[in-house]
Order: structure tokens, then sequence, then C-alpha cells
């Protein structure tokens, strides 16, 4: 902006969880704390015991559905689950008018996942409830990121302060279309990390650096320096039609011929879903460097960790 | 007889040169007199003017009326009601309406309904392909001749290199305007914003400054072969890059113009993301997307060079349910012409880059020649001559707020911010249109 404006709009509720940027390095680390809690030692199945937790899924899901829906089943709490299929969401109705007919019905937090970026935004403008994004376009997945920071911190042994310092992760692939990476990048970089995304030209969007990482195109230039290996799913169905685009695999997938060039301590994530043979082999998926499914099992926690700070931590009236 | 005096304005008026304290008379819908100290007790009303500035009648040659098909967001009367709140006496308004304004019986249904409802002029821009489609040209010379004064896709690219020869040809055979809304649809698939850092962050898909750059760059050369008969004018221009194509060919002699809007001369595309960072202000979402500080720089410095003699507000009116939408999904524009006069003022005259006269050069005299309507006699200020005249307080300082919007829609990202200099009186034809001016009086 060039002009100033003399009123601002305004505060977004401090409950939401949008991206991780808005969330801050204290809070993103209180929940990453609690979420490695959840793992060592399971939740009571008290804590969200009478509170419902409201699930609207404008674009389909599975994966994330079924964690957040466990995630609040784990910790006593009702789900409200409203699917796109079926439901009004296919009639036309609005974000925003679906937000406030599930807040009239009365709900402790909403998990919201649309295919516009932004999308959670519009809810959480619409109503006085929290709004958890579950993903939104290409914007942010700030839950994914911070599964995926929590398992390579614990992996690496630093699950108790969280501080990635002196630490690379790469993130290759299609950033252009994924809002893991934009989530990923935030995380690892607020916990300290150096962050470098590999990908062809034509998948690096415009002034990418300035997300605060570092730019490649030379997978291989990157895979004897890094400590840990994200690979991004191709979004084939993003760029017309089946499999990677021509060279892609030549450039960018994770081979077994790659996967040797590692070294040792290096490990290998994926937010999923997999294409095998695409971006990543079995070899490196399934091998003993693959932190994919501990990836996985970080998510329940993750989002166990995340509906507690937004519903308890509001009811308390705790600063974040 | 004097039906209105104006009393001790700084009359300025480009067209003849003028710029000297002076009353001016006006007689039913004509300049009667112009001159020191005209007589006051004949006139039915006097104006006071000190301390202001009157000026022929402000023109904008890009609104959107939305007439016919789109009265949610504006009609004829609401729109032109807008344009008077805003010093404008003339507008001329696109054809993406729906049906199109594609043939000369839809062209004199809009002047019709001007007729009855405008508060002030209007004139329509016709559509240079059926259906503004792309594919068949337009009957040019009937639709010029129904009273159209320009050919405009706008909304749209004439994308083919083709059909552009063809349209550009029967633009200049009847002598028109041809005025192109320049993006190249394949480099702007999905594209909702400025690409840049800022759409990078938000995962938003970029609309980038080749895809503007490269459809002036072809335009150029086919006006160029065509042997320079096609009058060519680029619309709500927001790419730096554009400004130095545009200078080259003027200077080479072409009939090539451009236009740049308030909102590419003020603001820049982290309006997009707000100051929350993930605002997703649907209100700075415009085709043409806002860009750069380095564009905005450059259409400043075009501005003050010369380059770019037009000014346009692209009024583009939505409902507020439309840009209630996801950011992607909420349609592109802005409404304009109410806050249009100070925010060109800031962005120029407050900045140095121009005077008053200049301004007002380019809000008058300018526009109506791209249209030839200084054919009509609009546009400059002489006796004898129509009695269009904005009265101007070039000094106030005034913060935007929904009670100074006349028309029927509130989409625009001017809302609480200040800006300097303001219309304080629209005549039409010789009546007082629009006035927030204390000191008009009887005599």
């Amino acid at each position: 902006m060039v002009v100033d404006r003399a009123e601002n709009k305004a505060a977004a509720p401090r409950r939401n969880v949008l991206t991780i940027r808005e969330l801050g390095h204290e809070r993103l680390v209180r929940i990453l704390r609690a979420a490695n809690g959840y793992l060592d030692t399971p939740p009571e199945g008290d804590e969200l015991r009478g509170r419902s937790v409201g699930l609207l899924f404008f674009e389909d899901s599975t994966r994330t559905r079924v964690s957040f829906t466990a995630a609040a089943q784990r910790l006593g709490a009702h789900v409200l689950d409203l699917a796109s299929g079926g439901s009004s969401m296919s009639k036309g109705e609005t974000i925003a008018d679906t937000a406030r007919t599930v807040a009239a019905i009365g709900v402790d937090a909403m998990v919201v996942r649309s295919r516009q970026a932004g999308g959670p935004g519009v809810a959480a403008a619409a109503v006085s409830s929290p709004v958890i994004s579950a993903g939104d376009g290409r914007h942010a997945h700030p839950t994914q990121g911070m599964i995926d920071v929590l398992a390579f911190a614990r992996f690496v042994g630093r699950a108790d302060a969280f501080d990635l310092a002196g630490l690379r992760v790469a993130i290759v692939g299609d950033v252009l279309n994924s809002r893991v990476a934009r989530s990923a990048v935030e995380a690892f970089s607020l916990l300290g990390a150096s962050v470098v995304v590999v990908g062809p030209p034509a998948f690096a969007p415009p002034k990418l650096a300035a997300l605060g990482c570092d730019v490649s195109n030379d997978l291989d230039a990157e895979l004897a320096s890094c400590d840990s290996l994200m690979m991004l799913r191709v979004q084939v169905e993003r760029h017309g039609g089946a499999g990677a685009p021509p060279g892609y695999r030549r450039g960018y997938a994770l081979t077994s011929d790659r996967l040797a060039k590692l070294r040792p301590s290096t490990v290998v994530m994926h937010p999923g879903p997999m294409n095998r043979g695409v971006e990543i082999d079995g070899e490196a998926a399934d091998g003993a460097r693959s932190l994919i499914t501990e990836q996985v099992r970080c998510g329940v926690a993750t989002r166990m960790a995340t509906l507690v700070d937004v519903i308890n931590g509001a009811s308390e009236g705790g600063a974040p | 007889m004097t039906t209105l005096l104006i009393r001790a304005a700084r009359v300025i008026d480009p067209a003849s040169g003028r710029d000297e304290t002076a009353d001016i008379a006006i007689d039913n819908g004509t300049i009667a007199d112009l001159g020191a100290n005209l007589d006051a007790a004949a006139a039915d009303r006097v104006i006071d003017a000190d301390g202001l500035i009157a000026s022929p009648g402000l023109i904008d040659p890009h609104v959107h009326l939305r007439d016919p098909g789109q009265e949610r967001k504006e009609t004829i009367a609401t729109g032109t009601a807008a344009a008077v709140a805003g010093g404008f006496t003339t507008v001329c308004c696109m054809p993406n309406t729906a049906p199109a304004i594609d043939t000369p019986t839809t062209v004199r249904g809009v002047l019709k309904r001007a007729d009855e409802t405008a508060a002030c002029r209007v004139f329509p821009v016709a559509a240079g392909t059926v259906g503004r489609k792309g594919e068949a040209p337009t009957d040019v010379w009937g639709l010029i001749k129904a009273g159209a004064v320009g050919i405009s896709d706008d909304g749209d690219v004439i994308a083919s290199a083709g059909m552009m020869a063809t349209v550009l040809s029967l633009v200049a055979e009847v002598g028109t305007v041809f005025m192109q809304h320049c993006q190249e649809p394949s480099l702007t698939r999905g594209a909702v914003m400025h690409a840049g850092a800022v759409s990078t962050r938000l995962g938003l898909i970029g609309w980038p400054r080749v895809a503007e750059e490269i459809i002036i760059e072809r335009d150029i050369r086919l006006v160029a072969v065509g042997g320079g008969r096609a009058k060519y004018h680029v619309q709500h221009m927001s790419s730096g890059g554009s400004v130095d194509l545009i200078r080259r060919a003027r200077d080479a002699g072409l009939p090539v113009t451009a236009e740049a809007s308030p909102h590419h001369l003020l603001l820049t595309d982290d309006l997009v993301a707000g100051e929350s960072g993930q605002a997703f202000d649907t209100h700075a979402k415009m085709n043409p997307p806002l860009r750069e500080r380095s564009d905005v720089d450059a259409l400043r410095q075009a501005v003050a060079d010369g380059v770019v003699t037009v000014l346009a507000t692209d009024h583009a009116p939505h409902t507020p349910d439309e840009k209630a939408e996801p950011f992607e999904d909420a349609p592109f524009g802005i409404i304009g012409l109410e806050t249009a006069l100070g925010g060109y003022a800031t962005a120029l005259v407050e900045t140095g880059a121009i005077d008053w006269p200049r301004l007002i050069a380019l809000l008058t005299i300018e526009p109506a020649k791209l249209c030839g309507l200084d054919a009509r006699g609009l546009g400059s200020l002489v006796v004898g001559g129509p009695a269009d005249v904005t009265l101007i307080d070039p000094t106030t300082k005034w913060t935007v707020t929904e009670d100074d919007l006349a028309g029927r829609s509130r989409n625009t990202p001017f809302l609480g911010m200040e800006l300097t200099g303001r219309a304080v009186a629209t005549i039409v034809r010789g009546k007082v249109a629009c006035s927030r001016h204390q000191a008009a009086s009887s005599a």
C-alpha cells in the first residue's frame, strides 16, 4: 500500500489457527510440546468432554478429516461432520453461510478446509467460534506444517525446546501448488532450521525466496547437505493429466540412486498422499530412513494438541 | 439573462490555455459569458467560488454502468449519480453488459436510457467482436453511427492477432478509437493478483506484467503494419514495462495513447494481504491487478512525462455478496468515480508530478479528444459551449466514508483513506447536478 488507511480493520480472533506465521513461535512451541506429550502419554479422554468440533470440508479430504475426527474423539469431543458431498455446501451455500449455520447449531471450534486460498479466514470472519484451517487452496495447511516439524524434531532429539538451529531441510517438488510446502517453510524457519526449496523453475512461484528460504533447481547438489528431504506430491491433476511433467523424474524424483547419496543420518519425509514412482520410489518411502509413517502418527497428536489449545485456551482466556 | 453565475473562480481550461480568476455566466445549458466582474444582479443564482478551481466538466472514458442486465451492481441512474458526486459530467460506459453492447440497437437503447435517467452525459463504447467473444467483428460503422464513441471488448482482450488486425482496420476506416484490455489469456489462466512475493505467500496464481506488455507490443506492431491509421488506446495500464512500450510508440509517431487509473497510481499488491498478512481483501482485487511500488512510480512518471495522457477510473461495481466470496472466486473490480479526483490529486499533484492545469487536461480535453467528444464542444470551457463545469476544492483533505459513495455499490479499497482535493459542485448542461459547496447562494 502506498497511502495509509486511517482506520484498521478489526483484528482476527486470536485463537484461530490459519497460518503458522500468525501462530507465532511461542504458541507453535506450546502446541508442539503438548503434541509430543500425547505421543508419549495418550490423553485421558476427557480433555474436551462435552465440547463439540465442527468439520467443514468444502474440498474432499480423507486423511486430514479422519485425523481430525480421531483427534476430537480421543479427547472426548463430539464431532459434527459436514462433508461437501450431499450437504447444503454442494447446493451452492457459501462458506460464510455454512459457517454461520454450524455456529448457530453450536460448536466450540470449526475445522475448515477449502478449495480456495483464504477460505478458513472467510469462515472465521463470519463467526465468533475459533477456526482451524485444515488446508486452503495453495495457501496454508498449518497443522500439516506442525506435524512435519514435530516428526523431524523428535527424530533429531530436539522435541524439548524445538530449536532446529543448525539443521537444513530440503523441500522438493511442486511448490507452486503446495499449501503444505508454504506451511512447512514457515514452521521449519520459525524454529530456526534453514530451508531450501528445490524444484524445476516451472514449479517455482515468483519471488519464492521472499518466504525466507533458499531456492534451488538442482536436487543432486542438495542431497549431501540436508538433514531432511521432504518430497512433495506432484499435483498431477493440476498439470493437465496423469504423471509428472516431462523430465520431472530425471531431475527431482527420490530414486534409489539419490537415496544412496544422502548422508546416513538424513531422513526422508512426505506429507502424503504419495505418488509412488512419480516423486518418490518405494525404496525411499519404505526404507529405514523414512519418517513417513511417523508423520502420520504425529498427525493425530498434533491435531489433539491444536484442538485443546484452541478450545480450552479460549475458555480459560489465557494469553496465546 | 443568466441562470447561474460562478463568481471569482480560478478558471482553468487547458484546451484554450486559460488559467485566471474569472466569473462564468451560464444561460440554461450554455456558457454565456466568461470574464472578470460579470453582472451578478442579473443571475438567478450565484455560486461564490473564491478559492475554488472551475474546470471544464470532468470526463471519464472508462466506466462500467452494468446496464443493461446487471442492475444489482449498478444502473445508468446510480452510476451517473456516482459520477456527478465525483465531479464527472461525462462518462463512457464499457460494453461488457448482459447482453453486450455489440449492436446499433443496444447502443441506441443505452443512449435512450441515459436520456431518461442519467445524471450526466453518457456515451457508450461498443464491442469490437460479437458478444465480446473474439470470433467475429461487429458492425463498427453501424455502432459508431448509432452513437458509440469508441470500440473495446473491455473485460477481455481480443486475443487473436488476426481478429485484432481486422478490428483495427475497421476502426481506422471509421476513424474511431480501439481501447484494448491488455491481457494475454494464456499467461493469466487462474491468475487473481500480481505475480510477486505476496501472491507466492498467499498461494494465489499470479498475473505477470509480461501478460500486459506482450499484448501492447503486439498491438503496436499491428498498428504500425496498418500504416498508423487506427487510433489505439491502452486501458488501465498497470506495468512499468508497458510505459516504455507506449513511450516508444508515441515517439515513433503512432496514434497510440494510454490511460492510468487511481488505484494503479496509489496502491500496491500488499493491500491484498492487508495488515494481518492474510486478509485476502477482495476490495484489492481488480484486473489488471495492483502491482509494486516501482510500477506506481513508473506510472506517475509516465503521467509527468506526457506518456500517459488520459486518466480513467475503470469504475467497476459489484455487490457485497459477490465481494464476500473467497478471494479466488470474487469478481475483479472496484468502484472509483466518487474518489477518483482526490486519488489523482493525491497521487499526482500532491507529489509534484504535475500541476492542476495538467491534471485537468488529463481529465477533460485529452479524454474528449480520445473519444471525439471535443467535436461536440466537451472538454473545454468557452463562451457558446456547453455549460458542463466542475468546481474543485484543490486543498481540502477528506477521509473517504460510505456516506461519500453515491452509486449502488460499495466495493472500494479507498474507504478510510485520506485524500486531498475534491469536486464540490458538478454542473451538467447548466444545472447543478451535485453540490456539497456551502457558499452557494441566490441573488
